[in-house]
């Protein structure tokens, strides 16, 4: 079947350049965006398995969008696609809900690779992705006790983690700990969920805060 | 930014008017009883000359006043030593002052505040001396007027000292924010603009081919050199001597290394940083000298449990460093990995650890303890 995306992007020569380069090469470009609030209105209309969403939507950020979408569309996978490689909205947009991160100097090949791949519901790390969420998960084991459960990542995990920042690829993983790149992907797709898990309780936690506070 | 010394120097023109109005009093007082009325008039004349002189440098030229701090207390000593010939011994022994009187301790503040401590030492030196040898006595009056000359080119040499370090500093700090600033305002103007394009011809130059792909390769390579110092910039010092390693490493992303390392900073004394920047950069030579100059690398940077440390990795994919290579190179005197690597790591107190194996590639574990915050 045809893997349904939407092109979310302030930029018009590359968003359109991007939406056509996907469209040659057998993706359907379902719907295009340039700001957060078009992508949010837009998304439930057209139900796309994969939002490509750069970081920085001019005004608007991308963060915003995909806490948005992935509140319509729970189904709808997020890539994100950005030229800044700003670390921390990097982290933000993950924690929100995207899993996956590909630097606009990809190639062609491998973008569509990774649009593929998010559609069948496998994570897209790069290594500097994983050694985000490697040093995110230190950060979060150094809160002080007292704070709700923090998530924490297994031995498995923090290992595979580790492997994959440090360059090796899913198969390559396989092979050093005997084991199928399907379950390194599984692996690598637990760390990021458990994060999500997290950001989203902290976010009703702030919310309930908020509201008795009132 | 009024620079914090100028009220120093304000106020040091105050003194010395205020002070001339009162020696101009108390010498009325005198004037009868001078040997020479017309030397005392000539005096102070010459003292009111060079009050006006001052106050004008002092106030309003700022880039002379180190001369003219410096000729002061010369000239103020010059007035003293004209006692001898306006005042009488009969004046001075019924505790007259001398010329000048305290109207000359205005030369030591202005060198305390041009030249610091010593400034202000050597200037209530001098000035010391002439009182005493206009007077040609030494008494317990003169002793205290000592006392305190010494004691206020001490103090207001120290607050310049003081004033100036802090201003410096602030000026240190507002430079680093304002290239902060700076930085930002173009990595959000550059995004829009010059990253998107140099993406675009690499993409565009990659499907095109012959002459093209080249092209693209370079915007690749500018864009890759662009993003990197927008987002990580110049990894600054901060005021307790650190510095993040993980911006630090940053730096050296290319299209063949990637750096991973955590979002937020990784603080370790700056002298550590330099250090294992140095070691990555050598591993890092290492691996294009030994794998190709096209070979992709890796660098990982990462904060171990409970702030004991960091660990940093730096692999490759090559064929691996065979068994026994490294003791032998270096037992033929090739001592390159060993000093630039090993070396450097043992002098910050770290360890060195070398995973490499056939199929395995190359990696360089790198821990150093401590100090990550």
């Amino acid at each position: 079947m045809t893997v349904t995306v939407m092109v979310v992007d302030d930029h018009p020569i590359w968003r359109e350049g991007v939406a056509r380069d996907l469209g040659e090469r057998g993706l359907d470009v379902v719907a295009t965006a340039a700001d957060a609030g078009a992508a949010v209105r837009i998304a439930p209309a057209v139900r796309p398995q994969v939002v490509l969403m750069d970081l920085n939507l001019g005004e608007t950020s991308g963060v915003e969008a995909i806490t948005g979408i992935v509140a319509k569309l729970p189904e709808t996978r997020i890539l994100v696609l950005s030229a800044s490689g700003e670390h921390a909205d990097v982290l933000e947009a993950l924690k929100a809900g995207a899993t996956g991160y590909l630097v606009k100097s990809a190639s062609v090949e491998e973008l569509v690779d990774a649009v593929q791949r998010t559609a069948e519901g496998v994570p897209v790390f790069t290594p500097g992705l994983a050694g985000l969420v490697l040093g995110e998960y230190r950060r979060l084991a150094q809160t002080p006790a007292g704070e709700p459960a923090v998530p924490a990542l297994t031995d498995r995990e923090t290992e595979v983690l580790r492997l994959v920042a440090k360059g090796l690829t899913a198969r390559q993983i396989g092979e050093r700990l005997v084991v199928s790149h399907r379950t390194v992907e599984s692996h690598v797709q637990n760390t990021l969920r458990k994060l999500q898990l997290h950001n989203r309780s902290q976010l009703v936690r702030y919310a309930i805060e908020q509201g008795l506070a009132e | 930014m009024d620079h914090p010394l100028e009220p120093l120097w304000r106020g040091a023109v105050v003194y010395r008017v205020l002070t001339l109005l009162t020696v101009i009093g108390v010498s009325a007082f005198h004037f009868r009883e001078y040997a020479s009325p017309i030397g005392a008039g000539l005096v102070l004349a010459v003292m009111v000359g060079w009050t006006a002189v001052l106050a004008r440098v002092f106030l309003t030229h700022g880039e002379v006043r180190r001369p003219f701090a410096l000729a002061d207390p010369l000239v103020s000593a010059a007035i003293m030593l004209t006692t001898p010939l306006i005042v009488t011994d009969a004046q001075l022994d019924a505790s007259a002052p001398g010329m000048g009187s305290i109207w000359t301790s205005g030369a030591v503040l202005s060198c305390a505040i041009a030249f610091r401590v010593p400034g202000g030492l050597a200037s209530a030196a001098l000035i010391s001396a002439a009182l005493v040898l206009g007077k040609s006595r030494v008494t317990l009056t003169e002793l205290s007027d000592i006392q305190i000359l010494v004691l206020a080119g001490l103090t207001v040499g120290f607050a310049s000292l003081v004033l100036d370090r802090a201003a410096t500093r602030l000026r240190r700090a507002a430079a680093e924010e304002a290239a902060t600033a700076e930085r930002e305002r173009l990595a959000r103007a550059v995004h829009d603009g010059v990253l998107q394009v140099l993406a675009h011809v690499k993409r565009r130059g990659a499907e095109l081919g012959g002459g093209a792909a080249e092209l693209g390769v370079l915007a690749g390579e500018q864009e890759v050199a662009l993003r990197t110092l927008l987002t990580s910039g110049d990894a600054q010092v901060d005021a307790s001597g650190h510095r993040d390693l993980a911006a630090t490493l940053r730096a050296l992303a290319s299209p063949r290394v990637t750096v991973s390392a955590p979002a937020h900073s990784v603080e370790l004394p700056a002298g550590t940083v330099a250090e294992l920047d140095a070691v990555v950069r050598a591993a890092l030579v290492n691996v294009e000298r030994h794998v190709g100059p096209d070979a992709p690398a890796w660098v990982l940077v990462e904060p171990l449990d409970d702030a004991a440390g960091v660990e940093i990795s730096v692999r490759d994919d090559g064929p691996g460093i065979p068994a026994g290579r490294l003791a032998e190179a270096e037992a033929q005197g090739r001592i390159g990995v060993s000093r630039s690597i090993l070396g450097r790591v043992a002098d910050v107190g770290g360890t060195v650890e070398l995973d490499t194996g056939p199929g395995r590639g190359t990696e360089w574990i790198i821990r150093v303890p401590g100090g990550v915050t």
